[in-house]
């Protein structure tokens, strides 16, 4: 017999305890996995927003609660376009409306010379003409989910489009999106002469985060985002998901070890004359503890297991609400996974800690007293 | 490890329980020699469990010094070690681990040393054939009988070889027939082993299988001799007293 097997058979033993408990710290797991897949769906969305355009980083109005409601002008984005040290500005404005049955349908207005230019890659079709402003690009997720081909029309609620082209993006917001021109989107959007962000990409040999500093100082309205952590410079979504997940993963590492905790100590409890048995024919304090703290890793092991597989399996259920599915794509990234594992591991050791000292701090006598 | 010193030494031990209300020993000192069988006996509550456990080192003495081997009991820090390797311990309830088969049971003691899994279990069947249950090794304790259980704890007992069994009342749950096959099996053991043995034991007829016979009364050691001199001293009268109150083992109170 192993210690291990040792330790299995201590677990097996109570098999409706320990599958209760394995079960309630799986809880926890699968909504850390679940919100974890969730948010670096998110993040990776907004990291290949920031890259559109082939661009530095993006310039958008200081303090927005979203990244949608910031107003740059475009007398601004002429601005940024003239300066020495950036070789191309391009302003974009991001209008969400309903289209069929997704209420979260962006239509993404850029000036078509740009498009020509710089716009995503054409699948089907081609690029939408300057000065044509009925022309509509549309992604080819926004395409297969509204059954929608070149030469077709794209209704949204303000006015039609033919759709001329459709497009590949490496994210599925821009994917599920469309393109129109700058002028349009401003019209339906009810914001002239505004655009919502500014791709900006620096010149040759410049210092992006230099340019984007000295474009912070001449601009106090405005702010530059290079990565999904200065995000919550313009959107506070992420931010808040992230703290979410944080409170959550602290939540779920609380009442698991409680849960932990609460089982062990049962089972220490139950066992106290066995441990003095244990202690009797000579095991040491520490095999003791090592043997309390290995049912509690095992216990949380096989949780973090399941709680990751019903984690998946609950992120992928959430895909099937047609607007959840329109608005982001999970990623299974590693670090949601290790994370869920060190949720785990921390349950496992404050729930075995008590029990474990306790079990030592009696003498075998009085272990073996224990009715 | 033979320095001329005796097994174990017990000098003026006291133990109290609750706080000092319970006293279980008042200053008992024995001395018991290497390869010798010595059985305790005397009335519920004089002290004699008590007296083994401090021995065996589950519990620590508030007063006096035990030293068994080379180990002076009450100041050494860590008596797990001589736990494992110095006595080996007979309780009278077998007290083995029900979820465990016969061949764990008898590998628990053996956690602690560095044998191998394979070694263990190999060990563990030799043990068990040498106390007479060769082939019941994946027998759990509900399926063993009283004695056979009994048989097993001192397969444990001996798991690591030690010089010394410390056995509480190791026929006190079995019928006579099963108790005389654990104790011709612990005289036979001492015989080809060279063990000591301390027995503590309610029953005349039981202690009369030892060399000598330690009897206690009120947390002291009374008096001593071999089974004859018992029998044919006066206070011999007081056995059969012995015999009809309970013991106090490891289940009831402090003894």
């Amino acid at each position: 017999m192993t210690f291990m097997a040792l330790i299995l058979k201590n677990l097996v033993r109570q098999r409706m305890r320990t599958a209760l408990t394995v079960l309630g710290i799986s809880v926890g797991i699968t909504t850390v996995v679940a919100l974890g897949v969730v948010l670096s769906g998110v993040r990776q969305t907004a990291s290949a927003v920031l890259r559109a355009y082939d661009s530095d980083f993006i310039v958008a109005q200081k303090g927005s609660s979203d990244l949608t409601f910031s107003i740059v002008t475009e007398d601004e984005v002429e601005a940024l376009r003239r300066r020495d040290d950036v070789a191309d500005a391009v302003g974009a404005l991001f209008h969400v409306s309903r289209v069929g049955g997704n209420p979260f349908f962006v239509m993404i207005g850029v000036e078509a010379e740009d498009i020509v230019d710089q716009g995503p890659q054409i699948t089907e079709g081609r690029r939408i003409q300057p000065g044509a402003d009925d022309e509509a690009m549309i992604g080819s997720r926004a395409a297969s989910t509204l059954d929608l081909d070149v030469g077709g029309t794209l209704e949204t609620e303000e006015r039609d489009f033919t759709v001329v082209g459709i497009y590949k993006a490496d994210n599925i917001w821009e994917d599920n999106g469309a393109y129109a021109a700058l002028d349009v989107v401003q019209e339906i959007a009810g914001k002239p002469n505004a655009v919502t962000a500014v791709y900006v990409k620096v010149a040759q040999g410049e210092d992006p985060d230099a340019v984007a500093d000295r474009i912070e100082d001449e601009h106090r309205g405005l702010t530059s985002i290079s990565s999904v952590d200065e995000y919550s410079e313009v959107d506070q979504g992420i931010e808040i998901m992230d703290a979410m997940n944080l409170a959550i993963s602290a939540l779920a590492v609380g009442i698991g070890a409680i849960g932990v905790m609460n089982t062990m100590i049962m089972s220490v409890f139950e066992r106290t004359r066995e441990i003095g048995i244990l202690r009797a024919v000579g095991w040491r304090g520490s095999r003791i503890v090592r043997m309390i703290l290995g049912e509690s890793l095992l216990l949380c092991g096989v949780a973090a297991v399941f709680g990751s597989a019903l984690g998946v399996l609950a992120s992928r259920m959430v895909l099937l609400i047609p607007t959840v599915r329109s608005l982001l794509e999970p990623q299974y990234e590693a670090q949601v996974f290790v994370r869920a594992l060190v949720v785990a591991l921390i349950v496992a050791i404050v729930g075995a800690v008590y029990p474990a000292v306790r079990a030592v701090r009696l003498t075998p006598m009085e272990a073996l007293r224990h009715e | 490890m033979n320095d001329g010193r005796p097994a174990i030494e017990v000098r003026d031990v006291v133990k109290t329980f609750d706080g000092g209300i319970i006293r279980a020993l008042a200053g008992a000192s024995l001395d018991v020699g290497r390869g010798e069988f010595v059985a305790i006996v005397g009335p519920s509550g004089c002290g004699k469990s008590t007296l083994l456990h401090l021995i065996a080192a589950l519990d620590r003495p508030d007063a006096g010094t035990i030293r068994v081997n080379e180990h002076v009991l009450g100041s050494d820090r860590d008596l797990s070690h001589f736990r494992a390797y110095d006595v080996g311990l007979i309780f009278q309830l077998h007290n083995l681990l029900a979820t465990l088969s016969a061949s764990e049971n008898v590998q628990v003691p053996m956690f602690e040393t560095s044998r191998s899994a394979g070694q263990r279990r190999a060990r563990a069947s030799d043990l068990l054939s040498l106390v007479g249950l060769k082939g019941k090794d994946r027998n759990t304790p509900t399926k063993l009988s009283g004695g056979e259980r009994q048989r097993v704890a001192i397969a444990r007992a001996l798991a690591n070889d030690p010089s010394i069994l410390l056995a509480d009342e190791p026929t006190g749950s079995l019928d006579s027939a099963a108790g005389k096959v654990i104790l011709d099996l612990l005289e036979r053991l001492r015989t080809e082993r060279g063990l000591t043995i301390v027995m503590v034991t309610h029953d005349p007829g039981v202690a009369a299988r030892a060399d000598r016979i330690v009897r206690m009364l009120d947390g002291r050691v009374a008096d001593a001799g071999t089974p004859r001199e018992r029998a044919a001293a006066p206070s011999a009268a007081a056995a059969p007293s012995d015999h009809r109150e309970a013991s106090d083992t490891m289940e009831a109170a402090p003894g």
